[in-house]
This record gives C-alpha cells, structure tokens and sequence, in this order.
C-alpha cells in the first residue's frame, strides 16, 4: 500500500526542511516512490515551501528525471550521447523496444517497465550502457539486455 | 610531456595528511599555495583556483561555501566518476582544506542524478573521515568545523555550469545567472561561494603535501600539473589517462590504443573537433582546451552523424532562458538535416548559419550556447566538400 502524496511531502519536508533550497531534495523523494510527480504533491510542496504551484511546476519541467505523468516500476535509461551510440546503442533501443512492445518515452501497458533515452550517464568507456532505476548495465548487448529486462518485477 | 599519474596513482598520501599540514599553516598561506601552484580549474573554464579561493577569503558576508561540481555531463566525460569511486576521501579533504583557507564550515557536493550509485560510496568516505576527526566539529583538535552534505541532481547537463548549479541547490530552475556578481561574492543563497570541480578539490591535497613548486614543474608553462582524459570511442583501451597538460593528443591516442583516427572531439561535444592532421598540437588553455572527455572517430564514421547527435544533444539540453541558444541550436540542427538532405549545396547557402554561429557565441548568456555551434563550424568547414569548395566561410 503506498503512502499518500501529501504524505509523502510531510516526510520530505521534515527530512529536507521547507526552505526554498529544499525543493529539490523533496521533489526527488516523491519521484522516486511514486515514479512520478502527482498534482496533489505539486499543491503540498507550494504551500510547505510557500510559493505558488506553477512555480514548482515549473522546476519539474526542467529537469529530465522528474515526470508529472505516472511512469512504471522500473525506470529504463537508455544513453543515446555519441559513444554509446557510436557502440550500438541504437541497435540496444531497437531490441528493447521490441521486446516490450512500446518506443522510449513510453511505459508497458502492465506499469513494469518505462523507456527513456537520456543524454550522456558519463559511461561512456563501457558503451553502450543504460541506467535501470539506480543501477548502471554496461557493455550492453541485445541478448544481454533482454535478460536484464526480463529479471525486472 | 608525458603520462603522469599522480591524482591516480596506485599510492596515495595518508588520509588527513595534507589537512593536517594546512591547519597548521596559516589559512592566506593555504590560498597562497593554491594560487602560485597556478592550478586553473579542471572543470573546463579553467578559471584559476587560487585566485578564485583569495576572492572567497577576501569577500564579506556569513556562511562561506565550498560546493563541489559533481555534475559531470559532458558528452564523452567520465573522470570524476572513477575519482569519486575511488578518490573520495581525498576529495573531501581537498574540499575540507578549502574550507579553511577561505573561511567556510560547510560543503556541498552536487552529485548528477545520473550517478546515484556513488551515494553510498561518498557517504562511507564521509562517515570514515568524521570517525577519524578529520570531518566535522573541531577537526583535529583545532576549533575549525567543516561538514559536507551530499545532494543530487534531477537530470540536467546546464546544471553543470556553476550559477545554474547553484539555482538548483536552491531549489529552482537549473537557469544560469547574470555575472556579476560572481558566486565568490553572492553564490548559494548569497552566500560568498566556491565551486570547483571533482578533479580541482583532489588536487589539492597533493599540493599542499608536496608544494606550489612541485606543481609548476608538472606540465607546460602556466598549464601546470597534470589532468585526467575520459578517452571513449574508436579506441582499443577506453578509459581516465591522467597525463601532464602541455602532452600532444597523439600521446593521448597512443596510450589508448587509437589505429585509425579520422577526427578527434576533444572537450566533447563543446569542445573541439580536429582532424588526423592535428594529432600534435597540444593539450593546453593556450591550444586545445583540456576538458575531460576525448572521443575518437575512425574512418568508417560519417561525420554528420556525429554533428547530428551532438546537435541534438545541446538541442535537448539548452535551457531555453536566452534566445540565440534555444532557437539558434534547432536551426543548427535543421541545417545539418538540409546539408544531408541535399537541400543545401553550397557554401553560398551556408553562410547566414555561419552567421548565426557567431550571434550564438557572442549572444548567449552563457557557455553552452557559446560553444554548442563550435562543433557546426568545425565539422562543416573541415570534413564536408560541396561543388564550390570545402564548406565554411
């Protein structure tokens, strides 16, 4: 059973304090265990931090691992900078996308797994690599890859 | 010049070594260390460390800050994550001894989301060192206090510039600021502050250990010490070299095992491109900028699938405050699109682009679209004929 939005705020805000500067650091906590960024968190945020909702809107929109649309249990980030791709990154998507069934920025009709591309994740001497959820899989191979998707719950 | 390894050598000073001697030194005689060692900072600019620590020392104002940039996104960059996988214990000392030369008990570590996965690691390091009392309250049993607080990133690779870094820590949009005043000044919540990079703070302790001397020897006229390469790409053995600036990118290359070169990016996707032609000019502020990242392209790559993808990379990335970048990158991208589709043919066709290139490097507010139409001008003018000549202006 998880926890309620507001709830979820209530906890950050007490670990992170409510000051502008904590923001970030809220937002992240409700992204990671609800996967995404909920209206009613972006209402508790505003009136903990006390600024308006657009304003925490818009810190959402500018950073690429936040999301206000719910995503799946697990968070597939495909790197599509030059060296993975150079190292076959595309052919990494093609294989993904094919085995779930969905293109990247999409999520499996079960809510298991979300794709995204992403720009350079800094593994660039082991491409071509994503991060899964926290975890970072390097020299990626098509076959590789689907074990990795498969072992996700 | 040569491979050097010191910040990556297999033997390391003893943890608190380097602290020790500088609480023991007067906190001007640390910054005067720092500065005549002429260290230039490792996170690209390059702006000196030193001089930037005096400014900090020197300026008014409550709660210095000492923030680390974690925030490595360079396409092509990895060295501070092999530095914060394994160094982070002399990190935080070198961020430690910055605290004390200019006045500061409290650091930041601005870690990208991209590497969540070093958390545990800089926690370990900081927890160890505060056992140790070489963290927290009356280091060593001086009354100096000094703490580092570890906080993450949400995606951003502009939140690698430093007043963008600090919107972010503030909690806002990762939107760069107007200079000045200058973070040293007026940075994390006004505060007079310091961002240095990863590979800046590990530095340090080495040379308050070994002397401003010893530094200067180390690389070529003002580009002293040496400085680590996230070498990627076309290459048998990529991976973090650590060599003395002033070294040619043909030693780079050769280290890492590069047979068939027919361009190299050097500073990723802002920096550099340059062709086979160029392997000796030299790894320097004065030649070619040492950011981290070297990526290498063999002969079967097209080029224009490189400047597509970094076209799209700065397009993705552009933070959207200031015109030339957020449009001037599309229409740069647009253009490649055009040249690859045939729809533009001369050089003729191509000159309102150089154009824009120079408005986006004059007109943008700050690096990233300073540098994002170098890699258009570059490929274009060095890698792609059209009937009326080699394109370019």
């Amino acid at each position: 059973m998880s926890r309620k939005p507001e709830d979820i705020v209530s906890a950050a805000v007490v670990k992170h304090g409510s000051g502008r500067e904590a923001v970030i650091g809220i937002l992240t906590d409700v992204n990671r265990e609800l996967g995404y960024i909920p209206e009613e968190a972006i209402k508790a945020i505003a009136k903990a931090v006390d600024v308006s909702n657009a304003e925490i809107y818009s810190v959402i929109s500018f950073y690429s691992f936040f999301s206000i649309e719910p995503r799946g249990r697990n968070i597939v980030r495909l790197c599509n900078t030059i060296s993975c791709e150079m190292n076959g990154s595309s052919d990494i998507l093609d294989a993904i996308e094919k085995e779930l069934g969905i293109k990247a920025g999409e999520t499996t009709a079960d809510d298991r797994i979300t794709l995204e591309t992403t720009s350079c994740i800094g593994l660039c001497d082991e491409s071509p690599a994503m991060l899964v959820n926290d975890t970072p899989h390097t020299r990626l191979t098509p076959e590789e890859t689907r074990r990795i998707l498969a072992g996700l719950e | 010049m040569s491979e050097k390894l010191i910040l990556t050598a297999a033997e390391q000073p003893e943890a608190g070594a380097a602290l020790k001697k500088s609480l023991e030194m007067t906190k001007a005689d640390v910054v005067f260390e720092v500065r005549e060692s002429n260290m230039r900072g490792r996170g690209g600019a390059g702006f000196p460390t030193g001089v930037k620590w005096n400014l900090a020392g020197a300026a008014s104002g409550a709660n210095k800050m000492v923030i680390c940039n974690a925030d490595e996104g360079e396409p092509g960059t990895f060295k501070d994550r092999l530095l914060l996988e394994k160094y982070a214990s002399i990190l935080l000392e070198g961020m430690t001894i910055g605290g004390y030369g200019i006045g500061s008990s409290q650091g930041i570590i601005y870690l990208r989301a991209e590497y969540p996965y070093l958390v545990p690691v800089l926690m370990k390091a900081r927890e160890e060192l505060v056992s140790r009392n070489l963290l927290g309250e009356g280091i060593l049993g001086t009354d100096f206090n000094f703490d580092v607080e570890i906080r993450m990133g949400a995606g951003a690779y502009i939140c690698g510039e430093e007043t963008s870094l600090i919107e972010s820590l503030e909690g806002k949009r990762g939107e760069p600021r107007n200079k000045p005043p200058y973070p040293v000044n007026s940075g994390y919540l006004d505060r007079p502050t310091v961002v240095n990079n990863v590979e800046t703070f590990v530095s340090v302790p080495h040379i308050i250990l070994n002397g401003f001397e010893w530094f200067q020897d180390l690389g070529i006229g003002n580009c002293t010490g040496t400085k680590l390469f996230s070498i990627s790409g076309d290459v048998e053995n990529p991976g973090v070299y650590e060599f003395q600036m002033g070294s040619t990118i043909g030693e780079l290359l050769e280290a890492a095992g590069a047979k068939d070169v027919q361009a190299v990016q050097v500073g990723g996707a802002s920096g550099t491109t340059i062709k086979a032609d160029e392997l000796d000019r030299k790894l320097s502020f004065e030649d070619l900028p040492p950011g981290g990242s070297v990526i290498v392209f063999n002969s079967s790559r097209n080029m224009m699938d490189v400047l597509e993808n970094f076209l799209e990379f700065f397009v993705h990335e552009s933070c959207g405050q200031c015109a030339p970048c957020r449009e001037g990158n599309v229409r740069l991208l647009d253009t490649a699109r055009a040249i690859r589709g045939g729809k533009i043919m001369s050089r003729e066709e191509l000159k309102p682009f150089f154009m824009l290139a120079e408005v986006m490097k004059l007109g943008s507010k700050c690096g990233l679209g300073q540098t994002s139409p170098n890699c258009f001008v570059d490929i274009i003018t060095k890698f792609i004929d059209f009937p009326d000549g080699k394109g370019g202006m």
